[in-house]
């Protein structure tokens, strides 16, 4: 399984890449919202990430204009996007569901943090099920 | 009629909070802690003891902006906050950690810091991206909330501090 | 600062005889890990030193503490998912057709630990059926009296709602309170906690007609986990659903017992006439 990770913060990038590669997934990473629209774009349907892990406040594109970039492509349904941000209100979290995301991780996380999310999603790898 | 300023009445009659009226010092550590734990390492504690001065600092923050404005900052010495930025980046650790290493690893403690300071305060406000450097300065000594840490043995602190200078008295 | 191994004996008896739990020798690592900070509380920074003072004096409070601080408390939201899945595809829609309208659902997270089990089971609940709290009670249980405290408030760390908990259902089900999260009042009037040594005569409680016993036999020896089913059992209705851990089973333990497979999980049904 493959996935894009989008964060401004290169430690963080590395820590999620880190935490999705040792459950199995190949992964690719982008700085914001726009690097990671256009590491989508021209992907043939086959080629495009299973999951998407996207921080919030980035610079030039955020992450909620991320995900509602990649909703309103119909090409990009198939694509899991979860949030992974240290916005942790109520009010933000109802926000970036309504805009598409399906998950939502809190920073700060552990590493089972993420398997359990993409354990409820069925998104963990077959080598990673127990 | 003559009026002391004790902080007491301005805090009551204005409607600008300070931070003190919001959050106190052992909910900024808990915060901390957890963000320690899961960043930095899962034996990683923050011993809540002052560690004294720091030498040769650096800080890193983010700004709230809402019903209360100011910055969440970070300070510690410039060799922890490289160690912390090795203990974060583990195996991904580069050989030789340049500057931007260390802005992007301190940085993004204090978004995470940051974020739920903001998310514990009321209202809903905004958070900045993370800046590294000198410390903002100091603009309401009556609005701060600090805890003084240490991390292994070295001295680290955590201030959430306003960004407004204090009411004019009344008089 | 190693723990002499009469310490570790006393602390491994008195373990066993208060709560059944079994901590095998090499343990000294956990022993010592888990006392610290108790030792510490009482001013004292050698582990040894604090255990000699509890063994030469004991009191019913540090026993207590000793006892509650090596139970493993590890848990999450919708824990290995099947069990709970299983729950509202198959074991509500048949208990709903066998009871009456009137007749209260009983379901038993009996280690509940910090609790969300409990409200995973209760949130379910609430989703699937209409004034859930009026037809269903959740009976929460666990040796340790913190544990049980920190169920009945059903306030969880930041870090605790990130396990396994989908967050339509945080944004649904809980608020905000300081740094953690409060679950729902609907919630928390479905779910009574209390205090229950499971591997101790238990009191009268049920008849159940669910109970998830989940991650907590295997801490016990054989006699200990064949008394405990025996008693679980006798607290059940005769249709009632039994859900062990991932890594449990009754197989070879209590043979009074039927699987059954719900979906991709099992479960144990009592076996008629047994
Ligand atoms: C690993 S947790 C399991 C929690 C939950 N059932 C789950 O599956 O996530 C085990 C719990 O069993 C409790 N426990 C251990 N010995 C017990 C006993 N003798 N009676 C009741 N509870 C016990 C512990 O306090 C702990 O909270």
């Amino acid at each position: 399984m493959r996935a894009l990770v989008i964060d401004d913060s290169r430690a963080m990038r590395r820590i999620v890449s880190g935490i999705l590669e040792g459950l199995g997934y190949e992964t690719q990473q982008a700085g914001h919202g726009r690097e990671g629209l256009d590491a989508l774009e021209g992907l043939a349907p086959d080629q495009l990430p299973d999951l998407v892990c996207v921080d919030w406040n980035m610079p030039v594109m955020d992450g909620l204009q991320f995900v509602s970039a990649v909703r309103s492509n119909p090409g990009w349904r198939s694509m899991t996007i979860m949030m992974v941000t240290s916005e942790s209100e109520h009010t933000q979290i109802v926000r970036a569901l309504a805009a598409g995301a399906h998950e939502y991780v809190i920073k700060p996380f552990t590493a089972d943090a993420i398997r359990d999310k993409l354990a409820l999603l069925g998104l963990l790898p077959q080598e990673a099920v127990l | 009629m003559t009026t002391l300023d004790s902080g007491e009445r301005r805090r009551t009659s204005d409607t600008r909070p300070v931070i003190t009226d919001l959050i106190d010092e052992v909910t900024v550590e808990s915060i901390a802690q957890e963000a320690w734990i899961s960043l930095v390492g899962e034996d990683e504690v923050l011993v809540p003891l002052p560690g004294g001065p720091v030498a040769d600092p650096v800080s890193s923050w983010v700004d709230v902006v809402g019903p209360w404005t100011g910055s969440v900052v970070l300070t510690t010495g410039r060799r922890t906050a490289e160690e912390l930025t090795r203990a974060l980046l583990r195996e991904h650790s580069p050989e030789v950690l340049e500057d931007e290493d260390v802005a992007d690893a301190f940085g993004e403690i204090a978004n995470v810091v940051g974020g739920n300071v903001k998310a514990a305060l009321p209202g809903s406000s905004g958070l900045s991206l993370p800046d590294v450097g000198e410390a903002p300065a100091l603009r309401n000594p009556d609005d701060l909330c600090r805890v003084e840490l240490q991390w292994r043995g070295e001295p680290l602190s955590i201030s959430v501090q306003g960004a407004l200078p204090p009411l004019p008295a009344v008089s | 600062m190693t723990l002499t191994t009469t310490s570790f004996d006393w602390v491994r008896h008195l373990v066993h005889k208060e709560s059944a739990i079994v901590l095998q020798p090499g343990k000294e690592y956990l022993v010592e890990a888990r006392l610290l900070p108790i030792a510490r509380q009482a001013g004292l920074t050698d582990v040894s030193q604090f255990v000699e003072s509890v063994r030469i004096r004991p009191d019913a409070d540090s026993t207590r503490r000793i006892v509650e601080a090596l139970t493993t408390n590890e848990t999450s939201w919708f824990r290995d998912g099947d069990p709970f899945t299983a729950l509202t595809s198959t074991v509500l829609p048949s208990l709903l057709g066998a009871r009456g309208p009137n007749e209260r659902l009983q379901i038993w997270s009996a280690a509940c630990s910090s609790g969300q089990e409990s409200y995973t089971i209760a949130m379910l609940l609430e989703d699937a059926l209409p004034n859930a709290a009026s037809r269903v009670s959740i009976t929460a249980t666990d040796i340790s009296r913190e544990m049980v405290e920190r169920t009945r408030a059903g306030r969880f760390s930041q870090l605790e709602v990130n396990r396994g908990l989908p967050a339509p259902m945080l944004v649904r089900h809980f608020t905000r309170a300081g740094t953690e999260w409060e679950v729902a009042p609907a919630l928390r009037r479905m779910v009574t906690a209390s205090q229950c040594n499971l591997a101790a005569p238990l009191p009268r409680m049920g008849p159940f007609d669910v109970v998830y016993l989940r991650n907590v036999l295997i801490y016990f020896d054989l006699p200990t986990k064949q008394a405990i089913l025996r008693r679980v059992r006798d607290l059940m209705r005769p249709d009632g659903w039994l859900f062990l851990g991932a890594a449990e089973t009754t197989l070879g333990v209590d043979d009074s017992w039927e699987r059954v497979v719900v979906g991709r999980s099992s479960a144990y049904r009592p076996l008629k006439g047994k």
